[in-house]
């Protein structure tokens, strides 16, 4: 067993504790594993160890094992994180306990059921709605956007879906129907899209009390999201929007400030320019004498220059 | 082999308490959610004695009958509970201003930036976390001085 610069062991042995739920039985454990893990092993290669050489009923999902696809939310140690970003020898303690996310139904052992949680998504429409029919059923050219406006929503469209905002969140745990930080969080981002125009379709289930206004900035779902996505800054945001528009302070986003595909005008940049070297000889000459230097070692790159050669001389 | 059952989902909702039990669920470097806790638990404590409070202001109508209930002060238990009513109502209202400045308005969130590593929130770090140290800071100060007059005053030291 190697040793660390700092003294300790490379290697150590994590016992982890992993809570099972078998749905046709419906018995629920601990079951207890044991697993070497050294620098950079993450809880994911943990699991897939454990899957692979101890016991194969080990159900969990995932995908991507970098932090991008947001498929292995779990519950490690307490803490709602990804076990593909979270490293065994980084949580510190000998015992590791996981558990499937909660406020998710539990479909076996790890994997939870996000059919709720992708409905609510659903339901704030996470796409551009326009006004004009047409435009939504027939787009047919992209929409303006100044990089200041992307600048305002680009944390939000960061977003994976891993859950782990919807795990964490206070109110979620006790109103079942509450739409969470996800789905509010990228209310905001399509609210405030200029190219969108649909505020006032999603407000029907945004100004609900089901809706934006059952958030109390707990600030979990932020605290909790490994993507810096900041959920509760865009629930506040929204609701001092709502508030605004509905005392009248601010008024609605205007359309003016959106550009309709037919104004986006695309700039003529004309013809290629003109060759520089007028005067083939130069080159022609050049061309044979590196053909003859490359004749004895590389035959066939000098056959290429030939061929080319003959193909500037004909045109 | 056995027969195959029809498979039962399990709700794993947390409930009440994955709010008040921290162990249930640990979030790092939120103390958002402990002043979220604190203000629901104030909040249901002053939305019950509102009525009585109210009943009670109606009894000075007959003097006598004040003066009866004047001498349920004299009860240790009741001067705890008014104590922890003072706490309540200071902790609520004060909080109570951070959240309509940041809920109501949008202050102190900061802006919508795009992130970039480590990927910390803005909302977390910007100046609501300070108006909400300064909530705890006023609250535990103007509770304890305020603890120490009132029980001064009932005899206790």
């Amino acid at each position: 067993m190697g040793v660390n610069g700092n003294g300790r062991p490379a290697t150590r042995v994590v016992k982890i504790r992993v809570r099972r739920y078998d749905p046709e039985t419906g018995r629920r454990w601990w079951q207890e594993y044991r697993v070497e893990a050294k620098k950079g092993t993450t809880v994911l290669d943990a699991l897939l160890r454990i899957k692979a050489e101890q016991d194969h009923t080990l159900a969990m999902r995932y995908s991507c094992r970098m932090g991008a696809c947001g498929s292995c939310g779990m519950l490690i140690n307490k803490m709602p994180r990804l076990a593909c970003e979270t490293q065994l020898l980084d949580l510190g303690t000998d015992t590791v306990t996981i558990e499937p996310l909660p406020n998710f139904p539990v479909l076996r052992d790890l994997i939870t059921d996000f059919g709720d949680f992708f409905k609510k998504h659903r339901d704030i429409m996470p796409y551009i709605v326009r006004e004009s029919k047409k435009e939504n059923e027939e787009p047919y050219r992209e929409y303006y956007m100044p990089p200041d406006e992307l600048n305002k929503i680009i944390r939000f469209s960061y977003c994976i879906m891993c859950g782990l905002c919807y795990a964490a969140c206070p109110v979620v745990a006790i109103d079942k129907k509450f739409l969470g930080p996800q789905a509010l969080g990228q209310a905001y981002r399509w609210v405030t899209d200029v190219r969108d125009e649909g505020l006032r379709l999603r407000l029907e289930k945004v100004d609900d009390k089901h809706g934006v206004w059952r958030c109390h900035f707990a600030g979990s779902c932020s605290a909790a999201c490994p993507k810096g996505v900041d959920p509760a800054q865009g629930i506040q945001l929204l609701r001092s929007k709502l508030v605004a528009l509905t005392a009248g302070a601010r008024r609605e986003k205007k359309p003016t400030h959106v550009a309709t595909p037919t104004t986006v005008r695309y700039v003529d940049v004309g013809d290629a320019p003109k060759p520089t070297v007028e005067d083939k000889s130069l080159l022609v000459k050049h061309l044979e004498e590196t053909a003859q230097e490359l004749e004895q070692d590389l035959p066939y790159v000098a056959q290429a220059l030939r061929d080319y050669l003959r193909t500037i001389t004909s045109s | 082999m056995g027969e195959r059952r029809k498979p039962r989902f399990l709700e794993n909702r947390l409930g009440i308490a994955g709010n008040i039990i921290p162990w249930v669920l640990m979030i790092r470097d939120n103390p958002e959610r402990v002043a979220f806790v604190l203000h629901r638990l104030t909040g249901l404590l002053l939305i019950i004695y509102l009525p009585v409070h109210i009943f009670v202001t109606s009894m000075t109508v007959n003097p006598q009958k004040w003066e009866d209930f004047l001498l349920l002060e004299e009860n240790p238990l009741a001067q705890f509970f008014l104590w922890i009513l003072f706490g309540s109502i200071v902790f609520h209202g004060l909080n109570g201003i951070r959240l309509l400045l940041v809920e109501g308005l949008g202050k102190g969130i900061g802006k919508p930036e795009p992130p970039e590593p480590p990927y910390k929130p803005t909302s977390l770090s910007s100046t609501q976390r300070t108006w909400l140290y300064a909530v705890f800071a006023i609250w535990l100060v103007v509770w304890i001085v305020g603890g120490i007059i009132l029980f001064r005053e009932f005899g206790w030291f």
